[in-house]
């Protein structure tokens, strides 16, 4: 059985670095509980801007496998085992949810989109929120 | 100019495909408006099972490299080339929302992950509104 692809990133990821990762995610949405909407607006777009953890894993398989391929080439034959092994892995990745720079990124803090949607879902109830207040405010 | 994350479905080009997939999510989200807790939830579980985009194009990509190398190594050294194309087209993938594949997969009413959220966050906010009615 394949692992659900919304979960398969957090599924193989320890414990201690997904409660980290939600612990500042949670504290992104306290800092913005009694921000202005136009401010809530500016994290929003800056949300979508960031850059999930699929993204970051195909570019660094991208430059990798480039580089392999440009090696193998160029120097020695052997070099052709680079693409081949990253191959692997993020052919791994998409079936089973792990590759080697999976938690290395992890650490760094990069989220899935599911975790970024999360902290997009919170922030757009917040926004709803302070645009009442402004509302009750203006009478 | 780097493609923002969110901004799956950003250009023109995408822009049928895109907007058939948003019916279609619309179209699911209002189905599930009034349903019972246990639908809803069997409804998240299809979604986070559901295949997004950038799955489908990491188990693609990597299989045509690999297929590039075996040939490059039994059918003759120009195969890597396939190998290095499918490469160029990841690293646009991962920075510019750019793919060979993407138009025919969103055709094919793959999603992304961004708008399968909207759909899982409609059913959240059934979930919400069901656990207010009990309480």
């Amino acid at each position: 059985m394949l692992p659900a692809t919304a979960r398969r990133v957090q599924t193989h990821t320890c414990d201690k670095v997904n409660d980290h990762i939600q612990s500042r995610t949670e504290e992104n949405v306290e800092r913005y509980r009694e921000a202005t909407p136009t401010q809530i607006r500016r994290r929003l777009r800056q949300l979508d801007r960031e850059w999930d953890v699929e993204r970051a894993l195909q570019t660094n398989f991208a430059a990798v496998s480039l580089a392999g391929l440009a090696l193998g080439r160029l120097v020695d034959r052997k070099w052709y085992l680079l693409p081949a092994v990253a191959s692997g892995f993020m052919l791994q990745h998409a079936l089973q949810g792990w590759c080697p720079p999976l938690p290395v990124m992890r650490r760094i803090g990069v989220r899935t989109m599911s975790e970024i949607a999360e902290e997009r879902r919170q922030l757009e109830r917040l926004l709803a929120e302070a645009q009442q207040r402004r509302m009750e405010e203006a009478g | 100019m780097i493609a923002r994350s969110a901004d799956r479905i950003g250009t023109s080009r995408y822009r049928n495909a895109a907007a058939r997939i948003q019916d279609q999510t619309d179209e699911n989200i209002q189905h599930y408006r009034h349903a019972d807790r246990r639908a809803v939830e069997r409804r998240l579980a299809v979604l986070d099972r559901e295949w997004d985009i950038d799955r489908v194009v990491e188990a693609e990509a990597p299989a045509t490299i690999l297929l590039g190398l075996g040939l490059g190594a039994l059918a003759g050294r120009k195969w890597v080339f396939l190998s290095a194309f499918a490469s160029v087209m990841v690293l646009l993938h991962g920075t510019q929302r750019i793919y060979p594949l993407r138009p025919a997969l969103r055709r094919m009413g793959i999603r992304t992950q961004a708008e399968i959220a909207l759909e899982r966050d409609a059913l959240l906010d059934r979930l919400d509104e069901l656990d207010h009615q009990n309480a």
